[in-house]
């Protein structure tokens, strides 16, 4: 699952670079969860406005 | 009044497209900037106090280098080991040896090896893939490219094929006479001496299934 750091120089895209859940991880951090956000207040906004 | 969706509402794709967009951005750029730092030349003083770079120094070519594999790793890596003559020396300075990795450089370019060879991945794949040469056993004291020239040794040998590579037949296709002198021989060999010390992630990956390339085995 998660895989040692094996990199010559440990950094963040060594890290993002581990294995598929790493990625996945992060992906779905910075573009899914922000779109529940988004999605949530388009919701209220389009309920204020009706 | 039917209920308006927010899947069918621009505003929603919009915002969505503009932050995956704009994040992407920045994360590109970031990557940019880690990626020079990594790939950044060491130094004689690296090398020297032990300190492993992607890319070591130039003075890399006083060192032998060795090819093992990494369990951790998954891979082989390029290992600098202890002193070793390159062209009868083992002192060349940083200047020295910039220059000569230099001029190997400018040949490399001027002779336009990339047109039948890989070098770290650009190239054809025409003649062999030059990114491990100097590790190739081949060119080493029992291999038979050596042994054709008739040097001593593995840089010797290297320089003589650059300088008469018509003269060995080595190749269902031969490398043809590009009026390589003695001294951009010379260059060339430090040039591919250098690249092979480089560490590329065990690219290219069928290099350590030639026998005798990984530590002897």
């Amino acid at each position: 699952m998660f895989e040692a750091m094996t990199d010559v120089v440990p950094s963040f895209f060594a890290w993002l670079n581990q294995g598929p859940l790493t990625l996945t991880i992060f992906l779905h951090t910075i573009i899914i969860l922000p779109m529940f956000w988004i999605y949530k207040q388009e919701k209220a906004r389009l309920e204020s406005e009706s | 009044m039917a209920k308006k969706s927010v899947w069918s509402d621009n505003r929603f794709w919009q915002r969505s497209a503009a932050w995956v967009t704009g994040f992407a951005s920045i994360l590109l750029i970031w990557l940019t900037f880690d990626t020079s730092v990594q790939i950044a030349m060491g130094t004689d003083a690296d090398l020297q106090n032990g300190v492993t770079k992607r890319v070591p120094g130039p003075t890399v070519i006083n060192y032998k280098i060795t090819y093992e594999m990494s369990t951790a790793r998954g891979h082989e890596v390029p290992v600098i080991g202890e002193k070793e003559l390159f062209f009868g020396r083992d002192d060349y300075s940083e200047e020295e040896a910039g220059a000569l990795l230099h001029l190997g450089k400018l040949g490399s370019q001027t002779k336009n090896c990339m047109n039948c060879h890989t070098l770290l991945g650009n190239g054809a794949y025409y003649a062999p893939d030059l990114t491990k040469a100097w590790l190739d056993p081949a060119w080493g004291p029992e291999g038979s490219m050596q042994a054709m020239t008739g040097k001593e040794t593995k840089e010797e040998a290297m320089a003589e094929f650059l300088q008469h590579p018509s003269t060995y037949p080595t190749h269902a296709r031969m490398m043809p006479n590009l009026g390589i002198t003695a001294e951009e021989a010379k260059g060339l060999v430090a040039f591919l001496k250098h690249m092979s010390s480089i560490d590329t992630n065990g690219f290219p990956r069928n290099f350590g299934k030639i026998k005798g390339a990984v530590h002897g085995k």
